[in-house]
């Protein structure tokens, strides 16, 4: 009996402490210590298995978001640079944009995000937990003879410092189906294509089609920061310090909504309903057939066209004058940065810097995340692109030779929160619950407010 | 087991006192109440380090400006000042209202609807109920609603029968009005579990009732509202309680099917303290919307109780 109740006791203290040491976080040292303990072990046992073990293997985190192949393709990388080398274990997370940043915030939260992380323009909002990589640089663990001040520039904050490494650049663009455009007797789009044209090719294309003249827009970027860039050279919606607004004429962003509620109520622009069903770039209304044009990142385009299976082109942003300004350039699309909380940012710069220099990865990663900003494996990868991917480097070039302008392509920290804000405005409109210029002077408000 | 005890015994012979001593400890180590408290300990761990910790966490922060990763300011009330004037906050609370309002007698109804069927003695009764009782089992998860979303879709199967009937498709999701009413058709289908409990009601009440009622002449509908509901009153109760908790807190379906729109036409209270939180970081503010939660539940609880004097049936009082 006796024993009974102490091994009651004992279970139930064992099961207890599980609980606790299951909620806390593995800190290093615990780690470390089973590690030690398991190194004696293999000591004794066998000799082979001392010299892998006593490598210190060490593990680092890493995640991104993106499509799948992009997962694909990050993991036969990471298999490379692990079989490379043995004492580095990586483990890979990987989501869709949305949770990407919500499971960061957490982490960052916890001050525990993983060592090296993906990162887009809204990079200020996790300055805190990013270590800056111009040490790594100077001391040559990250190579970047090969690329250029501009290139780094890209992912840089306004001091100077080197926030993380470009893994791709890129800039946006109209997709469309030129076939459609044909069918529906519309004039295919030029460089210096405008808004104006613009609505009467989706006009057009749903008069004569049935279909939506255009997919889901990126409302933020085409309806606010370029549009207000289109509307005033050189002027930019965020400042370039990212503390508040550098905007405030509602005039040409209530334009925008208006256009919008008028593609809307002619069904050439997909409801609040029907945008919500697009998943994700594969699953866009131009993929399957429902539109004849959609917004899209360089990138992407690869995706794009592969999933359509027909032919797909690309056109610049539409402006709001022929001779205007566009308002965009090209950016860093996304980079890779250690984590300032990270045990071995050595390794994790190391990683970083394999990630973007070294060839046969990049044969494998294609650049699928941009045009890479080495000019040895750009050049590579331009070498064994199929049409699309060729389609994507004229595009990102051309882009690259509008006369430049002086475009705030960094988000403050509350962009997220104002970029929720105006598609909830965007669906007001489109129900009629509020006048455009409304819209656009309680978007202008509510954006100040967040500051 | 009889070499330990021989030992002790050996022990406690060189001394009386360290015998009492161990003898003490012992009895404190075998007391019930000891017992009872290692027993519970790993639910009083989990209790203070998963619930009334953060419980208290999130009330300090609720009066703090706290953003994910940055330091929090004491800020008073504010933020409880600004959620009055925050319309999206006051029509997420219509919205949620509307949907307890429709969906949880709507849901009852079904399920005792439901239950009083499958009470008959029939052949495969069991399995029936069993087979009703599946969407409750998968029901809040994100499976389900992605289904739902599906079906509703632009040419999904909602769409493809009304064609096939020669009429308009419908943009389900499109429509304020069709998006909460897809949202209360799913709960209203998630009935199982109230159903189970009315079913077990349902049985309890005794069958001489009836049959006195046979007698008299009442008829089957005479019966249902004279017998069945007064018996089953108590657990209507405690079925209304539950179902309307947790309609405050339904989240996954807006989340997954409409994401709150159009329009904000279902952004659920759970939904926009979600965004506010882990979206947009405004930890503080979102700790002080489940504040205002905890206590409109509570308040609502509290009326529903005291308003059961009034309906619900006890044979003590009879």
């Amino acid at each position: 009996m006796k024993r009974k109740k102490i091994v009651c006791l004992l279970l139930s203290g064992l099961l207890t402490m599980g609980l606790v040491s299951g909620c806390g976080s593995s800190s290093s040292d615990e780690g470390g210590d089973a590690k030690n303990e398991t190194k004696t072990e293999d000591t004794k046992k066998d000799d082979a298995a001392k010299e892998e073990a006593s490598g210190d293997k060490i593990t680092l985190r890493m995640a991104w978001w993106g499509s799948q192949t992009r997962h694909d393709a990050t993991n036969k990388v990471i298999e490379m640079y692990e079989e490379q080398n043995p004492n580095v274990d990586i483990e890979a997370e990987f989501y869709d944009f949305d949770s990407y940043f919500t499971k960061l915030d957490t982490l960052v939260a916890a001050e525990d995000p993983w060592d090296i992380i993906q990162m887009g323009g809204n990079f200020p909002k996790y300055e805190n937990s990013i270590e800056y990589l111009d040490s790594y640089i100077e001391d040559g663990t990250i190579d970047v003879s090969d690329t250029t001040d501009a290139f780094l520039k890209t992912t840089q904050n306004n001091n100077g410092d080197q926030v993380g490494i470009s893994v791709g650049t890129n800039t946006y663009g109209i997709a469309y189906d030129p076939a459609m455009f044909e069918e529906a007797g519309v004039p295919e789009p030029t460089d210096d294509w405008t808004w104006d044209e613009w609505k009467d090719a989706c006009l057009k294309i749903t008069e004569e089609l049935g279909v939506y003249g255009s997919s889901k827009m990126d409302n933020f970027i085409a309806g606010v920061t370029q549009r207000v860039s289109q509307a005033e050279k050189d002027a930019n919606f965020f400042n370039m310090e990212g503390t508040g607004l550098a905007w405030d004429d509602p005039e040409p962003i209530a334009d925008y909504f208006a256009m919008i509620q008028e593609l809307t109520e002619a069904g050439a622009y997909p409801d609040a309903g029907a945008i919500k069903e697009i998943k994700d770039i594969e699953n866009d209304y131009l993929v399957t057939g429902d539109a004849a044009m959609t917004w899209v990142a360089s990138n992407q385009i690869n995706s794009i066209v592969n999933a359509a299976g027909r032919e797909i082109k690309v056109a610049p942003v539409p402006r709001m004058e022929k001779d205007g300004a566009y308002g965009m350039i090209v950016q860093s699309s996304q980079m890779l940065c250690v984590s300032k909380t990270s045990e071995y940012k050595q390794e994790a710069a190391k990683f970083i810097n394999y990630f973007v220099n070294d060839i046969e990865a990049n044969k494998v990663l294609n650049g699928e995340r941009g045009v890479p900003i080495m000019t040895e494996v750009r050049e590579t990868v331009k070498a064994q692109a199929d049409d699309s991917s060729k389609m994507i480097y004229d595009f990102v070039d051309k882009i690259g030779n509008f006369p430049v302008e002086n475009s705030n392509v960094i988000s403050p920290e509350p962009k997220t929160e104002i970029e929720d804000y105006d598609k909830l405005l965007i669906e007001k409109v489109q129900y009629g619950e509020m006048t455009p210029e409304e819209a656009a002077d309680d978007l202008l408000e509510f954006a100040k407010g967040k500051f | 087991m009889f070499l330990p005890a021989s030992f002790t015994l050996g022990e406690s012979m060189k001394d009386g006192n360290d015998m009492e001593k161990q003898r003490n400890f012992k009895k404190f180590l075998y007391s019930n109440n000891t017992a009872g408290y290692v027993f519970s300990l790993p639910f009083i761990v989990g209790f203070l380090g998963f619930t009334l910790i953060p419980i208290l966490v999130s009330m300090y922060y609720s009066v703090t400006d706290y953003k994910l990763g940055q330091e929090a300011n004491f800020i008073g009330l504010q933020n409880y000042l600004d959620l009055f004037a925050d319309e999206r906050f006051m029509n997420s609370m219509k919205v949620t209202v509307i949907y307890v309002v429709i969906s949880v007698p709507v849901k009852l109804a079904f399920a005792l609807l439901v239950a009083y069927f499958l009470t008959k003695q029939r052949r495969g009764v069991t399995f029936y109920r069993s087979l009703y009782y599946v969407p409750s089992l998968i029901g809040g998860s994100v499976a389900v609603a992605l289904v739902w979303k599906t079906i509703f879709s632009r040419r999904g199967l909602a769409n493809a029968i009304l064609a096939g009937l020669g009429l308009d498709k419908i943009s389900w999701l499109g429509d304020p009005k069709t998006a909460m009413g897809i949202l209360i058709a799913m709960s209203a289908w998630q009935f199982g579990s109230s159903m189970i409990i009315f079913a077990a009601g349902l049985k309890e009440i005794p069958t001489t009732y009836y049959e006195a009622a046979d007698i008299d002449g009442a008829n089957k509908f005479q019966r249902f509202v004279k017998i069945t509901l007064p018996c089953l009153s108590p657990i209507i109760l405690y079925n209304l309680v539950m179902q309307t908790i947790s309609a405050f807190m339904s989240f996954t379906q807006a989340f997954v099917i409409t994401q709150g729109g159009p329009n904000d036409s279902t952004n659920f209270y759970a939904l926009y303290v979600y965004n506010h939180a882990f979206k947009w970081s405004n930890m503080g503010y979102a700790s002080a919307m489940s504040w205002i939660m905890l206590i409109i539940i509570s308040a609502l609880t509290l009326i529903i109780f005291k308003t059961s004097k009034f309906w619900v049936f006890s044979e003590s009082d009879s």
